[in-house]
């Protein structure tokens, strides 16, 4: 009984949004017409035969693939090192300083990214210049190369330290005697990290996982403000496709098919991801 | 343990629904605060109008008290102060009316004014493009005709440009009053063509002309542009169209119902367009327009930029004192069907709704308000150039915007921006695929064929 109020909640901003959405998706209209028109299944048809969609698609799976390996993967390493006893001392400063991007807002870090990413005077090209590496310099945002991978570097620098931070909490609450008893049979510091750490943060792994997963494919901020979806469609991602739709091309309909299929996409993701991890659990 | 499972997906669909909306979410959010501060700030000056008005206005007490609701889109310094003085004088000057502005910037203005202007919640007074943009608030049938406000008062309707007024006339009735107007050009820097002997250039051939002359003089951008904004590029398909294709067939293509755009010029154009981004270096593709007007035409180190008018004074501020400039039109294309002396730009202005309690007060408004004294506070306060014929003359103007006034005026016609003539489904496909083409990753017969797409995408 003291869940209506909750449910009630989800109802009213979650739910029925949902069902609302799901109407629209097969109705054409734009954001000052006075009626809608009914389409049948023609936004969809447009969906299918979308290059861009397409092309959002495959970014967002890259950005998926980069977040889960850096952060994920590189986070749960950097709470390990920053856990182990040599970085006892300098470990709580060193913490504070990998998390500190995570508390910038999106839109500074991405006006401070357009700056290091700038070809002439940008941090990034006068680096590799100083270092004598001139022929790496680039024009990171205007080609369709380096373009996508230069927004999602921009996502992993921010939100590397907040996944670590999640698996620094994960780790610490593994028992103290697992690993002594393993120092003890002479477990090296590596293999303690895969028999020990690992297995012990699984769940952290598995929340993780579903933030990072559906945060790459719900991304918005950081192309919208990079690259705007440029140069021509090279950063188009799901979100600002609906976006640009929607607002832009004033094509509310097919905006709102965009977003069920963003809503398809992340909720067969984590489902997947829930029932394999949840199943792992019953079998441990 | 199946409750659970259930519970945790709805939880997750929960979350990622949140994200979802954090995008829109972030953005409303801001709207609201500005337009929140925005209003508080009115209040405070509305109430101090109020009791002045008060005290002023007892004696008097000749009529009720008129509340008009003034909408527009320049929610930024200086045209909000100016506006807030000029609104502030006329409530000096007529006690019995408050009026009410509130404002936002450009594309939430689009989208806020898009949602009100087909239900009762319309402003009485708001600001609007002309182009396409003004057919689409007059579609909504909210809008009221002023045609006879036009024709009744001839000594003030003369004084507006005749171009502006057209922007805004629909089958033969005007739903606009003109406000501003503004044009595109290309800017030079007078002293680097009197160093390398160059003329202003009239035609295409003799452009790359004096392109490949300043190449050789060693300007490695003799023309330079921020690829990275899509509007940018835009406004020179728009102009690049007009001059190229037959009027009729831009006409029609522009149409939604009726565009092909199969025409073999469009083509020819984006080949020109491609012709044009080689003369720009690897650099335009990443930065934006104010940086390349800044960092770049300001500075010397391009000689050449396609900018607004409207841009002056913010060009004024960056530039060198010894700093020269003059202005040439988009030259003519010697294969082209289009008229080479239109101009493309704009004029903007307000409509009144015609859902307005008080159509008489808000019609007397807008006469105090388009007039030379609000024309040349809009010129000397902001920069941008006045609708009012002599709002602007030696005494408050820059010579500049006197001699942009004389381009505007000397135009045949005033031909709309891209993104005000043709619907958003095309120009959007339009200027990615120009994008893409400056970066090499997209041909012009490509890029048309998408165009070809969305157009038919309409019908």
């Amino acid at each position: 009984m003291f869940t209506i109020p909750a449910l009630l909640f989800l109802g009213v901003f979650v739910f029925y949004p949902l069902i609302n959405n799901i109407v629209y998706s097969f109705q054409s209209f734009t954001l000052s017409s006075a009626t809608k028109e009914w389409v049948g299944l023609k936004n969809y048809q447009t969906l299918l035969s979308d290059g861009v969609i397409f092309t959002s698609i495959m970014n967002n799976i890259r950005y998926a693939i980069v977040s889960i390996i850096i952060q994920v993967g590189f986070g749960l390493v950097l709470a390990a090192v920053l856990e182990d006893v040599a970085f006892r001392r300098i470990a709580p400063a060193l913490r504070s300083i990998y998390f500190i991007p995570t508390i910038l807002s999106m839109t500074v870090v991405c006006l401070l990214f357009e700056f290091v990413y700038n070809p002439q005077m940008g941090l990034l090209n006068s680096f590799l210049e100083a270092v004598g590496l001139d022929g790496l310099t680039k024009v990171w945002l205007g080609s369709k190369k380096t373009a996508m991978y230069s927004v999602i570097a921009v996502s992993q620098w921010q939100s590397t330290g907040y996944i670590a931070m999640l698996f620094i909490v994960a780790i610490q609450k593994i028992p103290r005697d697992l690993y002594e008893a393993a120092e003890v049979d002479g477990a090296s510091k590596i293999t303690r990290f895969f028999y020990i750490t690992v297995p012990q943060v699984r769940q952290m792994f598995f929340v993780t996982m579903i933030l990072t997963v559906s945060g790459a494919f719900t991304v918005f901020n950081e192309p919208y403000i990079l690259t705007g979806g440029g140069p021509g469609t090279a950063t188009m991602v799901l979100s600002l496709h609906m976006y640009q739709t929607g607002f832009i091309k004033n094509n509310m309909g097919y905006a709102s098919t965009i977003a069920i299929l963003i809503f398809v996409i992340t909720a067969v993701l984590s489902s997947v991801q829930f029932f394999s991890f949840g199943k792992k659990e019953e079998d441990a | 343990m199946k409750l659970r499972k259930v519970t945790a997906l709805a939880l997750t669909a929960a979350m990622t629904a949140a994200a979802l909306s954090a995008c829109s979410g972030g953005n409303s959010g801001g709207e609201t605060a500005t337009t929140a501060a925005a209003a508080e700030a009115e209040t405070t000056a509305a109430a101090d109008a109020g009791a002045e008005a008060e005290t002023e206005a007892a004696p008097a007490a000749d009529g009720e008290q008129v509340v008009i609701n003034f909408f527009h889109r320049w929610p930024n310094d200086p045209k909000n102060t100016m506006f807030k003085n000029l609104i502030q004088e006329y409530m000096d000057e007529n006690p019995n009316v408050t009026i009410n502005m509130d404002c936002i910037l450009n594309d939430e203005y689009k989208e806020k004014i898009r949602m009100v202007v087909s239900t009762d919640e319309v402003p009485d007074i708001f600001s609007s493009w002309s182009g396409t943009f003004a057919q689409e608030m007059i579609d909504s049938g909210n809008v009221s005709t002023l045609t006879d406000m036009f024709e009744e008062d001839t000594e003030w309707s003369g004084k507006i440009a005749k171009a502006s007024i057209g922007g805004f006339t629909f089958d033969g009735e005007i739903y606009g009053v003109p406000w501003s107007q503004d044009g595109k050009a290309f800017f030079y820097n007078k002293k680097i063509f009197e160093e390398n002997n160059l003329e202003v250039p009239t035609t295409w051939n003799d452009f790359i002309a004096v392109l490949d002359a300043l190449q050789a003089a060693g300007y490695e951008t003799p023309l330079v542009e921020g690829l990275m904004d899509n509007w940018a590029i835009l406004h020179y398909l728009g102009t690049m169209n007009q001059r190229m294709l037959d009027p009729e067939v831009l006409a029609k293509d522009y149409d939604p119902a009726t565009g092909e755009f199969t025409d073999p010029a469009y083509v020819d154009v984006l080949e020109k367009w491609q012709q044009l981004t080689s003369y720009m270096g690897d650099v335009c593709v990443a930065i934006d327009h104010e940086t390349a007007r800044n960092t770049y035409f300001a500075t010397g180190e391009a000689p050449i930029m396609y900018l607004q008018f409207a841009e002056i004074t913010l060009l004024e501020q960056s530039v060198p004192e010894d700093f020269e400039y003059g202005f040439f039109n988009f030259p003519a294309f010697e294969e082209g069907k289009g008229d080479p002396n239109a101009l493309t730009g704009a004029p903007e202005g307000f409509m009144i709704s015609n859902k307005t309690q008080y159509p008489e007060e808000c019609r007397k408004f807008l006469k105090w308000l388009v007039s030379e004294k609000g024309g040349a506070a809009l010129t000397t306060e902001s920069g941008d150039l006045s609708s009012v014929d002599g709002a602007v003359d030696e005494t408050n103007g820059l010579p500049a915007h006197l001699e942009a006034m004389e381009v505007i005026n000397s135009a045949s016609e005033l031909a709309p921006w891209f993104d005000n003539a043709c619907d958003a489904a095309v120009y959007t496909v339009y200027g990615q695929g120009a994008q893409a083409i400056a970066v090499g990753d997209e041909t012009p017969e490509s890029v048309m064929t998408m165009v070809q797409e969305a157009a038919a995408s309409l019908h």
